[in-house]
């Protein structure tokens, strides 16, 4: 396998083009932040986390079943549920990026996220083949991702009561999008359905947040089944 | 920091990267099958459905007016930020002014 360019050029390119992400990343760190703070994590925990994690998603999702003490095995599982998206991501750049040496793969690896790696693929179809740009875009809303959490902790603190603003709310919020976004990809509405019907049963009979994973597997199981070769059922 | 956030945190962080890492590496040696991909597709929305039933379900008015509001506001503005917004300060007002 040939070697992909990896310029400092492309880095400064994934920079520019990540710029138009920058307004959505910064309200999104910020509504987390916000999250976390009436989740009862410290700045420094929620800033943490956000730096370690790097996924809005799963963070946001584990906020839901988080408590004090943090149980363990289930926010793990949520992350891994939430996570398994990048498995697919991971696996599309690997004729773009196989040829490159590990330490530039892996290190571009970890600040990919949904939107920046959807733009560095049209670069790519587009012709412009320097793998730096998913680096580039990445580190940009990274640090971004990182900074927005700690002002939204500290809005958090000024607001007071979260249940005033709305600030509970916001999970689910965000969520009814996303999963509008994700339903749009996937044709498909069934795995949303599922999801949703076993989690409202499984929360009235197991208490804890055990019905996040009885929906996600659910939901998920039905999308696996539902594929069939040669339809448009999945088509991504 | 507590011990027990901070421990699992930085486990959180570590299954992210492998999740970030795994297909990648795994694509060297294998081929991922078209129903383990439609599998791991619809993961997160069933998660998505799985955080928002309950918030329905177990939410009165001002909730209900917020994932409507979220859902119309996305039909129309197709904006997943301005949407989430929207519906926030909906269900804020709601919450203020309904009895």
């Amino acid at each position: 396998m040939t070697a992909p360019p990896f310029t400092w050029r492309g880095f400064r390119a994934g920079l520019v083009g990540g710029m138009i992400l920058v307004p959505g990343v910064t309200l999104y760190g910020t509504a987390f932040g916000m999250m976390a703070q009436a989740a009862g994590l410290s700045v420094f925990e929620a800033v943490f986390m956000s730096a370690w994690m790097n996924a809005g998603g799963a963070q946001m999702a584990t906020l839901q079943a988080w408590a004090d003490p943090v149980p363990l095995f289930a926010v793990c599982l949520t992350t891994l549920a939430m996570n398994a998206r990048y498995l697919l991501l991971g696996a599309a750049l690997r004729p773009w990026f196989g040829g490159l040496p590990p330490h530039k793969s892996y290190t571009s690896l970890f600040v990919m996220g949904d939107q920046n790696w959807a733009m560095s693929l049209r670069e790519h179809a587009e012709g412009r083949r320097d793998a730096a740009f998913l680096a580039g875009s990445g580190a940009l809303l990274s640090l971004l991702w990182i900074s927005a959490t700690g002002v939204g902790h500290l809005f958090g603190q000024v607001l007071g009561n979260p249940k005033t603003f709305g600030v509970d709310f916001m999970l689910a919020a965000f969520f009814i999008t996303m999963a509008a976004a994700f339903v749009r990809r996937l044709h498909d509405i069934a795995p949303l359905v599922v999801g949703l019907v076993v989690a409202v049963i499984v929360e009235k009979l197991i208490a804890g947040p055990w019905y996040i994973l009885a929906g996600a597997l659910a939901g998920s199981f039905v999308g696996a089944l539902r594929y069939k070769p040669g339809g448009d059922a999945n088509a991504g | 920091m507590r011990a027990d956030v901070f421990v699992a945190i930085a486990i959180l962080g570590v299954l992210s990267y492998a999740c970030r890492f795994g297909g990648f590496f795994l694509m060297r040696y294998v081929s991922m099958t078209p129903r383990v991909e439609a599998w791991l597709r619809a993961m997160p929305i069933a998660l998505v459905g799985a955080i928002v039933g309950p918030v329905a379900v177990n939410g009165g008015a001002p909730e209900w007016i917020g994932l409507a509001a979220a859902i119309g506001l996305m039909r129309v503005t197709g904006n997943e930020f301005v949407s989430a917004i929207g519906a926030v300060v909906l269900v804020a007002l709601a919450r203020a002014f309904l009895p």
